[in-house]
């Protein structure tokens, strides 16, 4: 059955690649079929625990095709469905050949390419064919990334996308063929036992942590995030860097793992999640910050991820367990929110033209859907109950606070990351705080704000199914956790069968009675104020006669307090003209935060090699005298070294 | 059935006696200052008041800056639910209910922050941003603190935690939970609930807007969470699981009246600190709730 469903889902992403170009209609309904025919056999391999395998005649490469689906590639092949389907929905009102004529029939194709190949990463066991697959969902990532290359941001923001994802690349090739010269085999899976290959996992950690955005190797991350075309941040933020984290969780799960590789996961998380959110509130441009909380999101994973190592080097104690349930829930959580912000920041985009907060404003008037989805995206992305973010966070802490109460070594680093994990919940509240309330509260900043319109049928559509998915989760958290602990015991096998005592059914129960009593309370308390003497009137605020939109509490304003506090890091770019005159005549202020890994570290770095390149470019100048002086020096120098080498 | 009783038991005491300790604090203050003061009653009369009253909405304003206040009500109020009072238990309890009770705290500081933006008003924003802020550091020492409390008694669930008395660390713990407590429900010296001047307010800033049943529903969830904290930091540092039920109800009494007198006292006896300080004050709070977490770690681990 998985088997079919599987094909059904190949052969509708191939229809759709083929049917992108000329007839969108027929490209959308084959990817529809296909993504959720992978959604369901996702979640049959993931309710039945079934291995699906499948060894086919045919060869690529050299290499048999070799798939197999478990718990852990069902898992990430579920969500990506999903987002996959959400995002082909939402663009074709979102990138139509109308507004786009250029790009779109392209959009599709490389959309449909992108899906197909990232599901092949996902259910490949052979090395060769996931590096091929890895290499082509990169290449059409970056060509979804570029659509609108018109804008010369957007081309640069590709450029710096490629040129990371290739350093990605060139880790991953070094460590794919050094397993492959070890085991003498492209075939994957499971090798725990052999312990030579441990070292191989700082070439992975790199490799696809620069995938991931783990800081600090996220400097691409936030301009390609940002500039690409809504839907596809979505998918970019969503789906495509968890495949560095499925790399991850693969490889840390089959091939054995150097002895400090949790604590480095562990500091690399706890670090990606604290700058992550401090840079996102540094942030101006709605998607720019949004992308930044992916890195803070990852950063909560790895926590998961790395303690879950730590947990196997100390007896593979069942906080472990704990802990990488967290992360991987958390896999989809983010998946489903961060999709979801990202398509309702697309909508504002729609509708405004602008990403910069400080041109926004009150949009909920226009657009109530939009706000009340991005509201509802911002509570779950902050953690809060009753959403889904909420109760990854909450098993995360668990595995954290378990650490903490064994009292091994392992709580050296719980305890520093269970305070900073709650400084990071905070940290995103201030910020989200912050985003709804410039960009959907109070008044229009500017003319693009004051004529917005909601988004249509289709936008709605998508980021309602994403919503309808968080408040699943968050409501009914048993239902889901089966799931998980699946691909948790795939990961770690010796875990499987153990009982974990989880009160799942407990925060359920609770989450269900919030969520209820919030909208009843919501309902009737605002029916009974509209129904006592309800007069509107501008804003009191101790005596405003005429405020203007410009009197607003800013972004920056905002979230000022906390940006000096990491200004350590943040470094932010102040341009500012005082009133100084008596009577002051002129006045500004521009702030803005840079990428500071990207402008103090690899620009000087890449700065370096361009001058060694030049001086290097030197010794070719068109001088055939010179020219022959090298061969002769060259030959003289391969003599002695020939002559050395006989002498011994 | 017994349930049911169970619920509207702790439902009444924490709807009905909070409003009671904004009373005392300002009785306290008023004792102080040589003053007769308002009624202890006085919060009440005013919630009937308000509770009566129409309402002005901003035009600005979306359904949002009425249902904020409300969901941030029912978000302390079921954050109450899950602390144990006393002898009498608590409504629901569960392994890891502590982080639970910490992110529904949560929930109420976004819906006022979101309402407080609803206005556009340029206070009501900087009122919004301090307070989202300063709980960055707050919401620090809250974790240190029930990690500590987690050590300490080995378990995750709020009953079984507040249970035994917090050990060698527990004045530590008082002192950097009593400054939680003044910094979340904005008590001297880190906002002035007195104050009229808003360029130095957190909270009363952010509700300048809120008029009728929203402020009452404000004013409510406000006594709830004062409340509460008094409740959680007695808890914490008495071991009142060791006593019989009624000398636990009488101590648990007794201990959140001494809280709230100090309250009073401090609010009396310190002015309040200039903003740039206040990061200074919570992240000595933050330390005081660490160092009360490694002495927790240390004392289980010989």
């Amino acid at each position: 059955m998985i088997e079919l469903l599987l094909t059904i889902s190949g052969v509708g992403m191939l229809v759709s690649i083929l049917a992108g170009m000329r007839a969108p209609k027929w490209w959308l309904g084959s990817l529809l079929i296909g993504t959720l025919a992978g959604v369901i056999g996702a979640v049959m391999a993931l309710t039945s625990g079934v291995v699906w395998d499948w060894r086919s005649e045919l060869i690529v490469g050299g290499e048999v095709v070799h798939l197999r689906l478990d718990a852990v590639s069902a898992l990430f092949l579920a969500l990506l469905g999903l987002v996959g389907g959400a995002g082909a929905v939402y663009s074709r009102e979102y990138w139509t050949e109308r507004a786009h004529p250029r790009s779109a029939h392209m959009g599709r194709v490389w959309w449909s390419l992108m899906l197909l190949c990232l599901g092949l990463v996902l259910v490949t066991t052979n090395g060769l064919h996931f590096l091929i697959a890895w290499e082509l969902f990169t290449l059409a990532a970056y060509f979804l990334v570029t659509l609108d290359r018109q804008r010369s941001e957007v081309r640069a923001a590709g450029w710096l996308y490629l040129a990371a994802s290739h350093v990605a690349a060139l880790c991953l090739f070094a460590f794919f063929t050094l397993l492959a010269a070890r085991t003498g085999s492209w075939e994957l899976g499971s090798m725990r036992d052999r312990a030579e290959l441990a070292p191989l996992f700082w070439l992975a950690l790199v490799g696809f942590g620069i995938k991931a955005g783990l800081f600090p190797l996220h400097v691409w991350l936030p301009s390609a995030h940002a500039n690409a075309p809504s839907h596809v941040s979505a998918i970019l933020s969503g789906v495509t860097i968890k495949m560095g984290i499925y790399g991850l969780v693969r490889f840390s799960g089959w091939l054995p793992v150097p002895t400090e590789a949790g604590w480095v996961v562990v500091v690399l998380g706890v670090a990606s999640a604290v700058l992550g959110v401090a840079f996102a509130l540094g942030q101006h441009d709605l998607k720019r910050l949004l992308a930044y909380h992916s890195v803070e999101n990852i950063g909560i994973i790895l926590i998961g991820l790395g303690f879950a190592l730590v947990a196997a080097e100390h007896g593979n104690a069942p906080w472990g367990r704990l802990a990488l349930a967290g992360g991987l829930l958390h896999v989809w959580n983010h998946g489903l929110f961060k999709s979801l912000l990202f398509f309702a920041a697309g909508s504002v985009l729609h509708a405004t033209g602008t990403r910069e907060m400080s041109r926004l404003g009150g949009l909920w008037r226009a657009m109530p859907w939009t706000a009340s989805l991005f509201a509802l995206g911002a509570v779950a992305i902050c953690g809060l109950p009753p959403l889904n973010g909420f109760v990854s966070e909450w098993l995360v802490y668990l595995g954290l606070f378990d650490a903490t109460m064994a009292h091994g070594a392992a709580a050296w680093a719980a305890i520093p990351s269970a305070i900073l994990l709650g400084i990071t919940g905070a940290l995103a509240l201030a910020c989200f705080a912050k985003v709804c309330g410039v960009v959907f509260l109070g008044t229009a900043r500017s003319q693009a704000a004051a004529h917005a319109h909601e988004s249509g049928p289709a936008m709605r559509g998508a980021m309602l199914v994403l919503g309808a998915a968080c408040v699943a989760i968050g409501l009914a958290p048993v239902v889901f956790w089966p799931a998980v602990v699946r691909a948790v015991d795939v990961w770690n096998p010796i875990w499987a069968g153990a009982e974990t005592p989880i009160a799942l059914g407990a925060l359920s129960l609770f989450h269900v009675a919030l969520a209820v009593l919030v909208l009843v309370a919501a309902v009737w308390f605002w029916k009974r104020v509209k129904r006592g003497h309800l007069a509107r009137a501008v804003t009191w605020d101790c005596g405003y006669v005429a405020p203007t939109p410009r009197m607003q509490y800013t972004a920056g304003s905002f979230a000022s307090i906390i940006t000096e506090w990491f200004a350590w890091i943040l470094r932010p770019v102040r341009h500012e003209h005082r009133p100084m005159e008596t009577l002051p005549a002129h006045a500004s202020f521009a702030e803005h935060t840079p990428e500071t890994v990207l402008k103090y570290a690899v620009e000087p770095a890449g700065g370096v090699i361009m001058q060694l390149s030049m001086a290097a470019r030197s010794l070719q100048h068109g001088r055939v005298q010179a020219y022959l002086f090298y061969l002769l020096v060259g030959l003289a120098a391969l003599a002695v070294v020939v002559l050395i080498g006989v002498d011994k | 059935m017994i349930l049911i009783l169970d619920v509207l038991l702790h439902l009444a005491i924490w709807l009905l006696l909070a409003p009671l300790l904004p009373g005392i604090i300002n009785k306290v203050k008023a004792w102080v200052a040589g003053r007769r003061g308002p009624p202890v009653l006085q919060l009440y009369y005013d919630l009937a008041k308000l509770w009566r009253k129409g309402v002005v909405l901003s035009t600005l304003a979306s359904p949002g800056f009425v249902i904020g206040p409300a969901v941030g009500w029912i978000a302390v109020l079921g954050a109450a639910m899950l602390l144990p009072l006393g002898p009498a238990g608590a409504v629901l309890s569960f392994r890891g209910d502590v982080l639970l009770m910490v992110y529904l705290l949560a929930l109420a500081r976004f819906c006022t922050a979101w309402a407080a933006m609803e206005t556009g008003s340029a206070f009501e924003g900087m009122g919004a941003a301090r307070e989202v802020s300063y709980a960055v550091l707050t919401e620090a020492a809250i974790i240190a603190a029930v990690l500590s409390l987690s050590v300490q008694s080995g378990s995750t669930s709020l009953v079984a935690m507040l249970a035994p008395a917090a050990g060698a660390g527990a004045m530590l713990l008082a002192a950097g939970l009593f400054t939680v407590l003044l910094a979340e429900n904005c008590r001297v010296p880190f906002d002035d609930p007195n104050t009229h001047l808003e360029l130095t307010m957190i909270h009363e800033v952010m509700v300048l807007d809120h008029s009728g049943p929203p402020l009452a529903v404000i004013l409510h969830g406000a006594a709830i969470k004062l409340l509460f904290f008094a409740v959680l930091l007695t808890e914490a540092v008495l071991p009142l699981g060791k006593l019989s039920p009624a000398a636990a109800a009488g101590v648990l009494l007794a201990g959140v009246m001494v809280v709230t007198v100090g309250v009073g006292l401090v609010e009396s006896l310190l002015a309040r600190l200039a903003f740039r300080r206040v990061p200074l004050l919570l992240t000595t709070a933050f330390l005081l709730c660490l160092f009360a977490l490694l002495m927790a770690w240390k004392g289980g681990a010989e």
